[in-house]
């Protein structure tokens, strides 16, 4: 089986972030890491490969030169080998752009199953999965927490919908979105981070499956006119009062009367 | 040309989704400086009432009522709007980014080779040009965004991102009949909505966290008993989560849901960013910490600095006096 994993190098939750003076454009400290929810991806992909006793895992993502980083890190988990679609002249980060470029290399590439993250921790679109499917035209399930191999071209998912749970066959070849509850991801050994030091990672260009970054840059139909920090709020108000329950009464006195909540 | 904006409804239990309400809202107040008409779509089975109810929040209500199309499946779903889309030709077309609505759009967005933009939290014309608001980096950037030449464009907001407001007269219902078509390559085996009556997390309007300050699952049936109060939810750090006290599905946070409530009050929860990125839009914040350096007061409206076993039980008798007072 050939699971190609789609994972993400985001900017890390700590890292400073800062506005430009025109405000068209962030700079971020340099802090990234591969995307939350990519991680569970990744693991989910090894342990069918290691149940299977057969298969092959192909990471990939598309990004800029440092997201070979993120590459490495998925190596080191124990990935077979790692492709970066180099994005550097791309002038918009457009979620119809980059689904048309995974989903060309997925095409090149071949596949059984692709895995992709609930949603990349950054932009919180959630609209790489669904999107990369509908161009390949295979099937999707959002947000899995448990998959299970039935037949070689059939799988069974749990997976979360609105209010509960759903449990769905899918044929495959198939694209899945992963949810927190699925595995527990594994920390790379050291040999691993030694195995993927010296692996080699492809850089590609779009090019080579047929899709022209320029023309791409056309089809970009979204792009932000200004970024700004949030408007902040004015410092906290302590409560006081003698004892507990006086501090309660002032805390809903100030709610209903100052803040109109409730 | 008519600048109409298309609602895509989601039900719940034969109501309508709270937040469905919030984008008819916010597209009629945009709709009315352009003299154009919204339009709500309710897709499912049984949807009669809903259409009756829909009329007060849109222009045209388009129903398509199908006993294929009772539970959500993106494949049904898709046909069925893009076929409403191609008939119609929308200037713009509304969804909640809910689980549904973050299944569906993308799909569908592809589909029609539109344009999307995703968790969006605001919305408002300057001059004849749209612009959207959406957050970045958990909260910590927030932008506007436009669109280049999209036809048709598509937009998935965050629930709680605007006021309801009903209006006076009713508006027509018009109903469609739509072949529908099922993706024979997915099986669905069994659905298991859960708990019915619970209020879904991220339209709650009052959230009510509980963290590590808790000190055990036991101590959260205060929090389900004022919650229940104020008509809300209970909601969860991720250490909480960690430590099985509570289920994933009420984290709040980065890794788990993001959440703009009325009102949200933090209990035993220190602040950290993980957390802060999800709950930092909420209206009013509270919290209610023993230590005073907790960051989690960077970021509330109001604070109590005190034991929260000495707190919570005052304060359920005063929400729940308040609630008999109106
Ligand atoms: C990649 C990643 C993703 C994460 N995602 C999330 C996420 O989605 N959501 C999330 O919440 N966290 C997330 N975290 C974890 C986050 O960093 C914090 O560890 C977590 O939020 C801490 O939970 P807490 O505030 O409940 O516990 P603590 O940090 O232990 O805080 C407990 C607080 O309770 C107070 N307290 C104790 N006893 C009392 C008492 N009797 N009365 C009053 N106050 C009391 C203490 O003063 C303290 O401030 C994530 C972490 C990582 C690395
Ligand atoms: N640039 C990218 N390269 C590779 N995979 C990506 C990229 N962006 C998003 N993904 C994948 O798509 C998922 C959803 O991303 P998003 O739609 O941005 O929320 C992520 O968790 C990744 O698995």
């Amino acid at each position: 089986m050939k699971i190609l994993v789609f994972i993400k190098h985001v900017a890390d939750t700590e890292a400073r972030i800062l506005i430009s003076s025109d405000k068209k454009t962030l700079e971020i400290e340099n802090k990234y890491t591969m995307s939350f929810f990519d991680e569970f991806a990744v693991e989910e992909a090894l342990r069918i490969k290691e149940k299977l006793k057969e298969g092959q895992v192909v990471v990939c993502t598309f990004g800029n030169k440092k997201a070979i980083e993120a590459l490495r890190t998925a190596v080191a988990m124990g990935a077979d080998s790692a492709f970066l679609i180099d994005n550097t002249d791309m002038e918009n980060d457009d979620p119809m752009v980059n689904a048309k470029v995974l989903s060309g290399f997925a095409k090149r590439e071949g596949f059984d199953l692709i895995l992709c993250g609930r949603q990349a921790i950054d932009d919180e679109n959630a609209c790489l999965g669904p999107m990369i499917a509908e161009f390949l035209d295979i099937p999707h399930v959002s947000t899995i927490t448990k998959l299970e191999i039935i037949e070689i071209k059939k799988i069974l998912v749990e997976s979360e919908i609105e209010g509960g749970t759903a449990l769905t066959e899918v044929q495959l070849p198939a694209l899945l979105t992963v949810q927190k509850g699925l595995n527990e991801p594994r920390v790379p050994l050291i040999t691993g981070v030694m195995k993927a030091m010296k692996t080699a990672v492809p850089v590609v260009d779009p090019s080579e499956f047929g899709i022209i970054k320029n023309e791409l840059n056309n089809e970009s139909r979204t792009y932000v006119l200004s970024y700004e920090p949030p408007s902040g709020r004015p410092p906290v108000k302590i409560v006081e009062g003698e004892a507990a329950d006086i501090k309660v009464k002032n805390l809903i006195e100030l709610l209903r009367n100052e803040a109109r909540a409730i | 040309m008519a600048k109409d904006i298309y609602v895509f409804v989601e039900c719940k239990d034969g109501t309508i989704r709270k937040a469905s309400l919030e984008l008819l809202s916010k597209a009629r107040e945009l709709t009315e400086k352009t003299f154009s008409n919204v339009y709500a779509v309710a897709v499912g089975f049984g949807m009669n009432e809903i259409a009756e109810d829909l009329k007060f929040f849109a222009d045209k209500v388009i129903i398509v009522d199908n006993q294929d199309l009772k539970d959500y499946r993106w494949d049904t779903y898709r046909g069925v709007l893009e076929y409403i889309i191609k008939k119609y030709n929308p200037f713009m077309v509304f969804g909640v980014a809910t689980a549904t609505g973050k299944d569906l759009f993308p799909r569908l967005a592809a589909r029609l080779n539109t344009a999307i933009i995703a968790d969006a939290i605001g919305i408002e014309y300057e001059g004849e040009e749209i612009k959207v608001r959406k957050p970045f980096f958990g909260g910590k950037i927030l932008s506007w965004m436009a669109f280049r030449h999209g036809i048709a464009p598509v937009i998935t907001f965050r629930p709680n991102s605007f006021a309801i407001e009903k209006r006076q007269t009713g508006g027509e219902i018009v109903e469609e009949t739509v072949e529908i078509k099922k993706d024979p390559r997915l099986t669905t085996l069994k659905l298991n909505k859960g708990s019915n009556h619970k209020v879904d997390l991220q339209e709650a309007d009052f959230i009510i966290c509980g963290g590590r300050g808790m000190k055990g699952s036991e101590h959260f049936r205060i929090l389900e008993e004022i919650a229940y109060i104020m008509n809300g939810r209970v909601g969860a750090s991720r250490a909480v989560v960690d430590s099985k006290w509570r289920e994933y599905d009420d984290q709040v946070g980065k890794s788990g849901k993001t959440v703009a409530p009325k009102v949200y009050i933090g209990c035993g929860i220190s602040g950290a960013l993980h957390h802060t990125m999800g709950m930092d839009t909420s209206k009013t914040i509270v919290a209610i910490n023993k230590d005073p350096n907790a960051p989690i007061f960077q970021y509330a409206d109001y604070g109590i600095v005190d034991d929260l076993f000495a707190i919570l039980p005052a304060l359920k008798e005063e929400l729940k006096k308040t609630k008999e007072e109106n």
